[in-house]
């Protein structure tokens, strides 16, 4: 029987691979289990993936628990909804923490959990930790009490400038999902055991009400995103895919630094999949990130906010990357790359 | 669907600052509006929109109507204060029951106060009916729904029955800033109280029988413990515009040079 007073992970897995914040979900989940003195159980959903439960248990997990079955090949809301409420039904007794990633599939579902369940939870957040908490109260007297080992979790909002910490204390689970590529993964350890439990679930007429019909999926090899020290990333605003000429261009005169791209310009077909910045691309947290020709939507911007220096090029003076960069020049691109080039390779000169 | 929780337009005494107040639909649910309004264009369907909010919220309403909206409706109650996003969807569900049929219900993706994206997938949940969240494209034909969603590096085709729940992703087509209804028939009906109700109704957690224990702080399971400012992140931009562009770069480089973060250490000198 699975422990239920584990720290709860849902897996994600796309045919039949796991994805990066699965890996990242259970080291939250460790740091947070070892505070409150329990185990790691992974929720792992799909169809013919038992052999990933493995793997989940070398990153980290104590426990996963398995449902396998040809309706949970294709992620869709309402299977895999039923699919986690039958392991919370088999469990008994709800997990203290369940943790999902902020990712597309995570922030359809997680919603859809927690209101079948009633219970809070707290979006895209960047840190978690377990601490006390006291309700005063005034204004709900009935939700008075002192907490003690209750879920921070730890989140941007109002636009990333204030961070909140934000609590559930009243019910468990309590839920949250995890922005991609914040908190830390733990080194592989493939001399380490766990428990397997397959269940099954019976899946009614109304789970079956969603029909995908096809998903396309560019899972090419991953540019070195993560590990370079300098990202030159176009967007849109680059009009035509030789734009990227440019962009190469000016990424050339960087020590180790790759080119990045904004989703437009990716789903225009201008680049690959691969150099993909943003929510449902790369996390990237280089020393110097240069983006030409993006407007700074928030998808682009959770994938690059933390770049130790941002200079942005735009023709908008309203775009809103022009907000949040460090630098940012009004400007046509393609009159602004060339001369930033000289006069970077300028300067690198006048040092030596 | 147009968000309200927004503080923007609103006067510190509670008035309405009529040249903030156009600002006041939240911009993600732009997106919700005109994919509403394209399904008007397309199937002669009517469109209501709910926001939930203070009294003045009306004007996002009425913002609604000069863009083509037939009815709305607005859900203002001081128990709904401090709602967090179950409280806001039982809410937001309590007013689609009220309202009867529907075929379809957009929202917008997040609001950019909360940004939770929450409040869509959980009013479907509170309606038992099926979603598709981050959805850029959808067509309807004999009462199924096609629609496109957006994944990690790519896209999903979805098909469903209706009635359904749609989040509208903000790289869907957006609204125009300019009203393409008649702003006047707008202003028009607006001075006939009788066509005014007709079109505006305001009602109250009473009147859509919510229960206020669900609503508000009592029916919020979260709450926000405590807050704090982060780094340099956002507003601190320092932006170069100019006659030229020479002179643009120029400025900074010298903030390059001198700012010590380094810059030229990594150039292929
Ligand atoms: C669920 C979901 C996930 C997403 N994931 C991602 C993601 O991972 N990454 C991502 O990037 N986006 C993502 N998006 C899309 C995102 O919302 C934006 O649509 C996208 O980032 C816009 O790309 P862009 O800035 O290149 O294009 P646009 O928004 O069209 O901006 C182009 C910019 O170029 C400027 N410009 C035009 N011409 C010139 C010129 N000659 N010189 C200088 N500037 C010029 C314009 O002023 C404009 O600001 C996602 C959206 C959703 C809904
Ligand atoms: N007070 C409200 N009134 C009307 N719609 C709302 C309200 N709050 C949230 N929504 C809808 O729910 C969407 C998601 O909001 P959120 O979950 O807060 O990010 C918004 O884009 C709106 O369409």
């Amino acid at each position: 029987m699975p422990n239920p007073h584990n720290v709860a992970v849902v897996a994600e897995q796309f045919h039949g691979s796991l994805q990066q914040i699965t890996s990242e979900l259970i080291g939250a989940a460790r740091f947070l289990s070892e505070k409150l003195g329990t185990g790691v159980s992974c929720f792992l959903l799909g169809h013919e993936i038992t052999q990933l439960a493995e793997r989940l248990v070398h990153q980290g997990a104590d426990e996963v628990i398995v449902i396998d079955a040809p309706q949970l090949k294709e992620y869709a809301t309402l299977t895999y909804r039923r699919a986690v409420i039958g392991i919370l039904e088999h469990l008994g007794t709800p997990p203290q923490i369940v943790l999902m990633g902020s990712t597309t599939i995570g922030r359809d579902l997680a919603p859809r959990i927690a209101a079948y369940l009633e219970t809070g939870l707290t979006a895209d957040c960047t840190e978690f930790d377990i601490g006390d908490y006291e309700h005063k109260g005034k204004a709900d007297p009935s939700k008075t009490g002192n907490f003690k080992n209750i879920l921070y979790a730890i989140r941007p909002s109002f636009g990333e400038s204030l961070k909140a910490r934000i609590l559930g204390p009243w019910k468990n689970p309590q839920m949250a999902t995890a922005r991609i590529g914040v908190v830390q993964a733990l080194p592989l350890d493939t001399s380490r055991k766990g428990k397997i439990y397959n269940i099954s679930v019976n899946f009614k007429q109304e789970d079956l009400r969603i029909k995908v019909l096809k998903t396309v999926r560019d899972v090419s090899v991953s540019v070195n995103l993560t590990e370079a020290k300098v990202i030159v990333s176009g967007g849109y605003g680059l009009g035509e895919p030789e734009g990227f000429e440019v962009v190469r261009d000016l990424a050339s005169v960087f020590k180790n630094s790759v080119v990045g791209a904004s989703r437009r310009a990716v789903d225009s077909n201008w680049i690959g999949y691969a150099h993909q910045v943003g929510q449902t691309g790369k996390t990237v947290r280089p020393d110097i990130y240069i983006a030409l020709g993006i407007s700074g939507a928030i998808q682009h911007r959770v994938g690059m906010a933390n770049s130790k220096l941002i200079i942005a090029v735009n023709k908008d003076a309203d775009a809103p990357i022009l907000k949040f960069a460090h630098y940012g020049i009004v400007g046509d691109l393609y009159q602004v790359a060339p001369l930033l080039k000289k006069a970077l390779i300028k300067m690198a000169k006048q040092k030596y | 669907m147009p968000d309200t929780s927004s503080k923007a337009g609103v006067n510190p005494d509670g008035t309405i600052d009529r040249a903030r107040a156009k600002r006041m639909l939240n911009p993600f649910d732009r997106y919700a509006l005109q994919k509403a309004l394209e399904i008007k264009r397309d199937s002669g369907a009517e469109v209501t929109c709910v926001a939930m909010g203070p009294p003045p919220a009306v004007e996002v309403l009425i913002e609604a109507f000069e863009h083509g909206a037939d009815y709305g409706i607005l859900l203002t109650d001081k128990r709904l204060a401090a709602s967090d996003t179950l409280a806001t969807a039982y809410a937001l569900h309590k007013v689609v029951h009220y309202l009867g049929d529907f075929d379809v219900i957009l929202t917008g993706l997040q609001t950019t106060d909360g940004d939770t994206a929450q409040v869509g997938p959980q009013i479907a949940e509170r309606l038992n009916i099926p979603q598709i969240t981050y959805c850029e494209h959808l067509s309807i034909s004999d009462r199924i729904l096609n629609g496109q969603r957006i994944v990690e590096g790519g896209n999903q085709e979805i098909e469903v029955h209706l009635p359904v729940l749609i989040t509208v992703a903000n790289s869907a087509t957006p609204l125009d800033y300019k009203r393409f209804a008649d702003v006047a028939a707008v202003k028009e009906f607006l001075r006939h109280p009788e066509e005014r109700d007709k079109r505006i109704r305001t009602v109250s957690l009473d009147t859509i029988g919510a229960n206020p224990n669900r609503t508000g702080l009592l029916g919020s399971p979260t709450v926000v413990g405590k807050t704090w400012k982060i780094g340099d992140v956002g507003g601190s931009c320092i932006v170069f515009k100019g006659e030229s562009i020479e002179r643009e770069v120029d400025e900074l480089m010298e903030r390059l040079r001198t700012d010590g973060r380094g810059v030229e250490e990594l150039i292929n000198a």
